[in-house]
């Protein structure tokens, strides 16, 4: 029995498009993943996440490297592998002439439920998902965000000992990815290993026990959130209210090289990298352009941590 | 074994949405046998001095082309299923490449089947068939083998093939090409040399003149052993395409 929910070493997958030069989507990527925990992949678009994850769920095979999950090694035995994953794909997923109901029966069919067992799951996931009242419509009369509430509920009615989620939260409403990753906190409590991609970085922050960063295949970052924050030292994020943002202030602090900048007509939101007595030195000399009503200067977030780390790496 | 009948519930479900669907499977091939082969009986009178009429030698023929009218719309459910999202995410489920492509085509035999029957049936009830009614076991087998078959091979290009009117224009051609060029419609031995030679090399004759020795006797019965096993063959090859189409997706 491997120690590891997932291995994946020396991982690399390359793409031939036609009539252009090989496309190194993953590059000698190497990491593993503890049983029970919350992994987070993330990356900006086109960094290899979705890639890695087709490898890791047997949807296609990599160039080199290995992938063992479960214990099973995704070339040599891909059935073996697809017995114990579920997967929330990033495209929406489901029997759309079907009813909620039905799909939800004929995914459990290939997870081996039947019976009172497949009932109970199915009636728990409706329950869960707040589908009780759609149960019997055809996915086809839903909104795209129902059509995700389906597609997770799917793969949370399992109990298969990994569960991968790409970008799984695309199209819920706050209130419902807020009870999805109270879900996945539980099942990662109850032992189960859920690998998640997301572009909502809070996400990541408030569910991943383990983080790794990639972009252009290969790894940036990784670590647990404390860990990664250590990484980017020296970032801080400061936001001012003003009554009205003071003409000119925009551009005189983007003229700093921030990490990120938002203004809306009464906030100033920056991330920068620079010592605490450069940080104070700033606010106190933005503060004294017009009417201040809150201050506040906070260390960095997984967002500037990630827009540092691929930032440097682009460069 | 949960595999197979979970994909073959998954279709069954699909497939009786649309309970107007199964009915039209299940008779077209009968009305085309009574409006094309009763009317093409009558206006060049070939039951006259023939050893059959048009409708005993026409049945195989229509059976055979509804085999292979069932496979290609099983096969276009590939694209209902990328449509749906849903084929990449059944990539993923704990199912072998094989079971997914054996399992999607089960129901549909189911239907072939019972397609098969009503029309073998009505054509001895009403068109007065004589039909060889011991040899419905060696049918029920071609219906299976002939409708696998061609559905594994039209599942190559479904699963290849990315754009929806690609594939039709695909099975369109191939519909013209494999259904005139065979003996579907009319016997091979007054066609010319050439057109007969590629008739023979094509798997729907091997299929129809197997199928219409079995239900009426007519062809060479010492010829069957042959097509059947040609067609055996042509339906391995075309599983293995079709797999390996999957595999590399």
């Amino acid at each position: 029995m491997t120690a590891h929910a997932i291995e994946v070493d020396g991982l690399v997958k390359l793409f031939h498009p036609r009539g252009r030069p090989p496309l190194r989507a993953v590059d000698h990527l190497s990491f593993a993943v503890r049983p029970g925990s919350i992994f987070g992949l993330l990356g900006p678009n086109g960094a290899g996440k979705t890639t890695t994850l087709r490898v890791l769920t047997t949807l296609t095979r990599p160039t080199e490297g290995t992938a063992r999950v479960a214990g099973f090694d995704v070339v040599a035995s891909p059935l073996e592998v697809r017995r114990r994953i579920a997967v929330v794909i990033q495209q929406q997923a489901a029997d759309l002439l079907l009813t909620v109901r039905d799909n939800l029966a004929s995914y459990g069919r290939f997870h081996g439920l039947s019976g009172a067992t497949l009932q109970a799951r199915s009636a728990r996931a409706i329950e869960q998902f707040g589908l009780e009242e759609c149960a019997a419509s055809k996915v086809q009369d839903l909104s795209g965000g129902f059509r995700r509430r389906v597609q997770v509920a799917k793969a949370l009615m399992v109990s298969t000992p990994v569960l991968f989620l790409d970008e799984f939260s695309t199209g819920m409403d706050p209130l419902l990815k807020r009870s999805v990753m109270a879900l996945l906190r539980e099942e990662s409590r109850a032992g189960r290993t859920i690998v998640l991609t997301t572009q909502v970085l809070t996400e990541a922050e408030e569910l991943c026990d383990d983080i790794l960063i990639i972009n252009r295949g290969r790894q940036v970052a990784r670590g647990d959130l404390h860990a990664l924050k250590l990484l980017s030292g020296g970032v801080y994020e400061l936001t001012l209210t003003f009554d009205e943002v003071p003409a000119g202030l925009a551009a005189e602090v983007a003229a700093l090289g921030p990490l990120r900048m938002e203004t809306t007509r009464t906030t100033l939101q920056v991330s920068l990298k620079e010592d605490e007595q450069q940080v104070l030195a700033l606010v106190s000399r933005l503060a004294a352009r017009g009417t201040v009503r809150r201050v506040e200067v906070s260390g960095a977030s997984l967002e500037d941590v990630f827009v540092e780390l691929t930032s440097l790496e682009e460069a | 074994m949960r595999a197979l009948p979970a994909v073959m519930y998954r279709e069954a479900r699909i497939r009786a949405t649309n309970v107007l669907f199964i009915f039209w499977d299940a008779v077209y091939p009968l009305g085309y046998l009574l409006v094309f082969g009763v009317g093409l009986d009558s206006a060049v009178q070939f039951g006259s001095g023939a050893a059959a009429d048009y409708n005993a030698f026409f049945l195989a023929g229509v059976l055979g082309m509804a085999s292979f009218g069932i496979a290609s719309n099983t096969a276009w459910s590939f694209f209902l299923d990328r449509d749906n999202g849903i084929y990449f995410e059944m990539l993923t489920y704990p199912i072998s490449r094989a079971e997914y492509l054996v399992g999607k085509v089960l129901f549909n035999l189911v239907v072939a089947l019972v397609q098969a029957a009503i029309t073998v049936g009505l054509a001895w009830l009403l068109l007065d068939v004589a039909v060889r009614w011991e040899m419905m076991p060696l049918v029920a087998l071609l219906v299976v083998l002939g409708t696998s078959g061609w559905f594994f091979f039209y599942a190559i290009f479904a699963v290849l093939i990315r754009r929806n009117d690609a594939f039709n224009t695909v099975t369109s051609v191939f519909y013209f090409a494999l259904l005139f060029a065979s003996s579907m419609f009319y016997p091979l031995d007054p066609l010319p040399d050439s057109l007969r030679a590629a008739a023979w090399a094509n798997p729907i004759t091997w299929q129809v003149e197997a199928m219409r020795w079995a239900t009426t006797g007519i062809g060479d019965g010492a010829l069957v052993p042959l097509e059947i096993a040609g067609f055996t063959a042509f339906t391995a090859v075309s599983f293995a395409g079709a797999l390996a189409a999957l595999r590399k997706d």
